[in-house]
Formats: structure tokens, C-alpha cells, sequence
């Protein structure tokens, strides 16, 4: 077949996926379909719920930088950032000098 | 006259007359420039993928330039080629298809997007220069001239990536990247002219048919495998990498992605078909696959905290880069051993191969999306572009694609190759598999992040005027979408034609030598 891909350990059949999705997805969409018996159109239940502030009209003060995006996984990894940002100087010479130092390297243990 | 028989001679003759043409015919106009730029793409494309269809169906095919004729490798008398030798077998070829794709859509892009700009014609020949000596990598026999386009592609990237020359971080990028490429290349030609001192040949095939595991040999080998690592952007050796991809015009960064591939290629040649089952020991595979884990990590952990979008792109080149050392590095792993090569090793092979394939195409295609972006925009940071899915559907949509795939997603091309990748590295080591799994969660989480500040969220005021991009860009997207979606939907397809010869060729030493060699040796 055109989309079976055998792994040795196993298999992957992308329209076989294909088919489980559609059939997920259909079933998903039927089931938000029924919608909610107490929802009325044109009330404040369709106001956008911010925090239970004002919704400001500019996007730009909702959206979520990205700067800020996974902060906390940052902030928790903040020594090992410390570490991976030191390294990448941007220096030209540490750059040159990083592929020396690991040629050389290579180089003592291929020969030891 | 057989056309077929000289298809490795135009595959490099085409781009070098693209190069020699643009400055005489740039001046005639606009469309004279882009007819040259897109027309010659097209033309390399086309050739390349009648060399591939022609090995497959023919066996490795042998070029002799200025020779009494083309086949003859080993003239009568003759105990080494002496003679300047192209040998593409199924591995190059594939190399070579991947290659032209990506300069293809990269020129069908660059048509619309550079068009603001001046010195197109000088932008042109360089680009044209680049995709030769991408090419010539990927098909030369030989080790001098592998040099000799090494030198090509460096040189013209480095005009290429300091294109716009009027920002000071551009012409920084490439100043970095000719202090690394020349350090290194100097230590290329150092082992290259070492095996010439003691084997009296260039001919990788010759070469790989005499050599002997000695001193000079494992540091010949050290310094080839320490410099095309550095060139293809593995880690610790990668520094230059983001900068030089953020700061390249977008098309010249989907053109980059393949150029690092030839040198991967460079990688795979040395060690499966030069050095071989003489590689000495699992000491160089096991740097492969150190290097190839510690790309993959220390990549994607740099790019999930970057906010300029071609940076965070450039980032996980190097992780992905990672994936093809980890799956090459253990099929080299169990070269000699036939019963791990059987169980998984040629499955991790096969792994590594196709993530070429997908990696060239979806990485390529993120470069064109964000360089679709910054046209539409003017802006490459994060935290100042949103809500644009409005704007730019068909960006958005193909951005999307190629985010999908590049994060292992079901069911697009790059989970397929991960997926190869992932259970049969599991075979030498649990971890292995592991921190490949950690680091696909990982790009799922950066590109994630991307698409929700750059594409999602209400729109911006200072968007209102934005526009999808031109026809010429979208179709250069277009192209590495639809190889995108092939390789997704028809994956059998695709390894059983393109990927599997190419895995067969590369572990097939003595075929490689062979096809040179003859008998003589």
C-alpha cells in the first residue's frame, strides 16, 4: 500500500489515522453540535469573558507576547539558560575557537 | 548524442551558466533576470530528477570531465583515476533532488521578495553559484574537488548571507561565518592533501579501496568529520548557524538548509563510503551520536526562548540536524556488525535519509513563510506581529503545514521519519530514544508559540494594511507544501523510490568503490 510504512517494531498507516481522525472529528462535532440547552443568543452570554475585565479594543494589549510565552518553563530553567546563553557569545574568535578545541579533542581521543 | 550520459555534467553546467549569465542579461529588465532565476531552477530540478530516474534504473553513474571518454574511469595502464570524477549513485542523486527543490522554490520566492532591492544581478549569479557548488558536493567522486565546492558554496553564501549589506548584523553574520568556514576549510584541505601525501589519489573511490587504519588516517578523518559537522551546523560547533540563517534574504535561508545538507552528505560519504568499514572502532560513530543528541537538546531548548522568528527557525535547524546524526550515526554505529545493521541499523539509516527529505522541504518552507512575514510586515520579532491569519491565509496555512511536520505531528512527513528514527535508535539505548521524543514535545511547544503570537490573536492595528503576499512567493511555498503533503500521504511511496536506494547506496562501500575501481583494486 502507498501510505504503509513498516518500522520493523511496527507499522504506520497514514490513511488508516486518516480514517480514525475523520471518524473522531465527526464524532467531536456532532457532539458540540447539541450545544447547551440554557444558551441564549444576543445576551451578555455571548460577551468575550476577560478575567472579568474591560475588554480592551487595541489587540495588541491582550495578546501575549512572546516574549513572555513559557515563562515559567524559563524560569524554571533559568541556571541551565544561564549556562547555554553564556556560551553563545556571538564573538567570532570564541566561535573559531570552540571548533578548534573540539577537533582537537576528537583528535587526542581517536587517537588514544 | 545520450543526453543521460552527460545529465551529471549539466547538473552543474546549468546553475554555472546561470551564474556567468546573470550579470551579461540582469541588465535587460526585470523579467529577463527572474525568466534567468526561475527558468534555470526549473531546468537543474528537472535534471536532477532525470539522473536520479537514470541510477535507479542504471546503476551509480560515472563522469570522467576531460577524459577520452566520459565512462572511462581507469584508462588502460592506468592503476588510479587521475581525471576529475563525478560518481552519483543513488545517494547523491536524492541528495541532488532534494537540493534543486529547495533552490527551485527558493528562486520562485526570491523573485517577488527581493524585487525592493538593488545588485539583483550580482544577488543572482551568487545565488546560481551557491546551488553549483551545493550540487557539486553532492555528486563529485572526488576530494579535492568536494573542497574545491566547498570553497564555492562558502564563498558565495558568504556574499549571500551579507546581501543587505546596509544592516550592520548582516554583514557581522558573515564575516563570523567566513572566519569559521575558512579556519576549517584549511583543515579540509590539511586531510585531504594527507590521504593525497600517502595513498597517491584523490578519488574517494580509490581511496576508500586503499586505505588503512593509522595514525594519519584517524586524524585525517577527525578533521573532515570535526569540519563538515561544524558546516552542516551541529552542536557545540553551530554558533555561527542562527545568525547567518536569521540574516540571509529568506530565500538564500531555504537554499542554506540544503547547502548544510551537502555537507551532512560530505559527513556520510567520509565515513560510510571512504573510511567505511576502516572507520577504526564505535569512537567517531559515537561522536556522531553525541553530537547528533546534544543538537537535537541544546537546539530546540535555544530556539523555545527566541522571539525573532528566522533566529528561532535557525535554532531548530540545529536540532533537527541533530535527528539525521542520531539516525546515521547508529546505522555507522553497526556497519560492521550484520545483525544490528539488519534489525535496526538500517532502519536508523533509513530514519536519518528521509529526515533529509522532510527536513529540507519543511524547514525550507518555515524560512519562506517567515521571510513572507517580514514582506508582508516588516517585522521579524514575535512580540510585534499577531492576529495575521486574517491577512495571510495562504501563509498561515502552509506555515502551518510545515510547523506540523517539523514537530513530528501525525500524520505529516516528519513524524514518519521520527518515528523510524525513534524505535530503532531505542534498539542501542533507551535514552536515545528518549531525549529524541523530549526534544519533538519541545519544537511542538516553540512552534506553538510562533503560530499563537505571530499568526493568532486579535489583529493589530498596525495591520490593517497588511496583504497576502505576491503570486510568485506563494508559489514558491507552494512548491515545498505539495513535497510537504507527498511524502505525508504517500510515505511507502517515497522510501520504497527515493529513500531506500539512497540508504542501500550509502552502506554500499564496495559498490561505491566498484563503480570506479572496477576490479583494479
Amino acid at each position: 500500500m502507498l501510505g504503509t510504512v513498516y518500522t520493523g517494531f511496527g507499522y504506520w498507516d497514514v490513511w488508516s489515522w486518516a480514517a480514525f481522525f475523520a471518524i473522531a472529528a465527526a464524532l467531536v462535532l456532532w457532539l458540540r453540535a447539541q450545544g447547551r440547552e440554557d444558551y441564549k443568543e444576543g445576551t451578555d452570554q455571548d460577551e468575550i469573558y476577560w478575567s472579568g475585565n474591560v475588554v480592551p479594543e487595541e489587540g495588541a494589549d491582550i495578546t501575549v507576547p512572546a516574549s513572555s510565552a513559557y515563562w515559567g518553563f524559563r524560569k524554571a530553567m533559568a541556571p541551565f539558560y544561564k549556562v547555554l546563553t553564556e556560551m553563545h557569545t556571538g564573538i567570532g574568535t570564541d566561535i573559531v575557537g570552540c571548533y578548534v578545541v573540539v577537533v582537537a579533542l576528537m583528535a587526542v581521543f581517536v587517537l588514544m | 548524442m545520450n543526453w543521460n550520459a552527460h545529465l551529471p555534467a549539466l547538473l552543474l553546467a546549468v546553475p554555472l551558466f546561470g551564474a556567468f549569465a546573470s550579470p551579461v542579461l540582469s541588465p535587460f529588465g526585470r523579467t529577463t533576470r527572474n525568466a534567468l532565476l526561475a527558468g534555470l531552477s526549473f531546468v537543474t530540478l528537472l535534471v536532477s530528477l532525470l539522473l536520479m530516474k537514470s541510477v535507479l534504473a542504471g546503476g551509480t553513474a560515472v563522469y570522467v570531465m576531460g577524459g577520452e571518454s566520459t565512462g572511462l574511469a581507469l584508462p588502460l595502464g592506468m592503476k588510479l583515476p587521475i581525471r576529475i570524477i563525478m560518481e552519483v549513485d543513488a545517494f547523491s542523486a536524492f541528495m541532488a533532488v532534494c537540493g534543486t527543490v529547495a533552490s527551485f522554490a527558493g528562486a520562485l520566492f526570491s523573485m517577488n521578495y527581493m524585487d525592493k532591492f538593488t545588485a539583483l544581478g550580482r544577488f543572482v549569479s551568487l545565488y546560481f553559484l551557491l546551488t553549483l557548488g551545493m550540487l557539486g558536493m553532492m555528486i563529485t567522486g572526488d576530494i579535492f574537488n568536494f573542497f574545491v565546492f566547498l570553497e564555492i558554496a562558502s564563498i558565495a553564501s558568504i556574499g549571500l548571507i551579507a546581501f543587505w549589506r546596509d544592516r550592520p548584523e548582516a554583514v557581522e553574520a558573515s564575516f563570523k561565518y567566513m572566519l569559521i568556514s575558512q579556519v576549517s576549510s584549511m583543515v579540509f584541505l590539511i586531510a585531504a592533501g594527507a590521504l593525497y601525501g600517502k595513498y597517491n589519489a584523490l578519488n574517494m573511490a580509490a581511496i576508500g579501496g586503499l586505505i588503512k587504519p593509522g595514525t594519519m588516517e584517524k586524524l585525517a578523518l577527525v578533521f573532515l568529520v570535526g569540519t563538515l559537522a561544524m558546516k552542516c551546523g551541529a552542536f557545540p560547533l553551530h554558533m555561527w548557524l542562527p545568525d547567518a540563517y536569521a540574516e540571509a534574504p529568506s530565500g538564500v535561508s531555504c537554499l542554506l538548509v540544503a547547502v548544510s545538507q551537502a555537507s551532512l552528505y560530505g559527513l556520510m560519504r567520509v565515513c560510510f563510503s571512504l573510511y567505511g568499514v576502516n572507520l577504526g572502532g564505535a569512537f567517531i560513530p559515537w561522536v556522531i551520536i553525541s553530537m547528533g543528541l546534544a543538537s537535537m537538546f541544546f537546539g530546540v531548548t535555544m530556539a523555545v526562548v527566541q522571539h525573532e522568528i528566522k533566529r528561532l527557525i535557525g535554532y531548530h535547524s540545529v536540532s533537527q540536524v541533530g535527528y539525521m546524526l542520531l539516525g546515521l550515526g547508529v546505522g555507522m554505529l553497526v556497519l560492521t556488525d550484520a545483525r544490528g545493521m539488519a534489525e535496526y541499523g538500517f532502519t536508523a539509516i533509513k530514519g536519518g535519509m528521509f529526515h533529509i527529505f522532510n527536513y529540507t522541504m519543511y524547514k525550507a518552507l518555515l524560512f519562506l513563510a517567515a521571510g513572507a512575514v517580514y514582506y508582508a510586515t516588516g517585522k521579524r520579532d514575535l512580540n510585534e506581529l499577531g492576529g495575521l491569519a486574517r491577512r495571510m491565509p495562504f501563509t498561515t496555512g502552509m506555515f502551518v503545514i510545515a510547523a506540523a511536520a517539523i514537530s513530528g505531528l501525525p500524520p505529516f512527513n516528519g513524524f514518519v521519519s521520527k518515528l523510524l528514527i525513534y524505535e530503532s535508535v531505542f534498539a542501542v539505548h533507551p535514552a536515545l530514544a528518549v531525549v529524541a521524543l523530549v526534544t519533538s514535545v519541545l519544537t511542538l511547544a516553540s512552534f506553538v508559540k510562533v503560530f499563537q503570537t505571530a499568526f493568532l490573536g486579535p489583529e493589530k492595528s498596525s495591520f490593517t494594511a497588511v496583504r497576502e503576499v505576491p503570486a510568485g512567493m506563494l508559489f514558491g511555498m507552494g512548491v515545498l507544501t505539495v513535497a510537504v503533503l507527498v511524502a505525508t500521504l504517500f510515505p511507502s511511496w517515497t522510501i520504497s523510490n527515493l529513500v531506500e536506494p539512497a540508504a542501500k547506496a550509502l552502506v554500499d562501500q564496495a559498490g561505491y568503490i566498484g563503480a570506479v575501481m572496477g576490479g583494479g583494486l
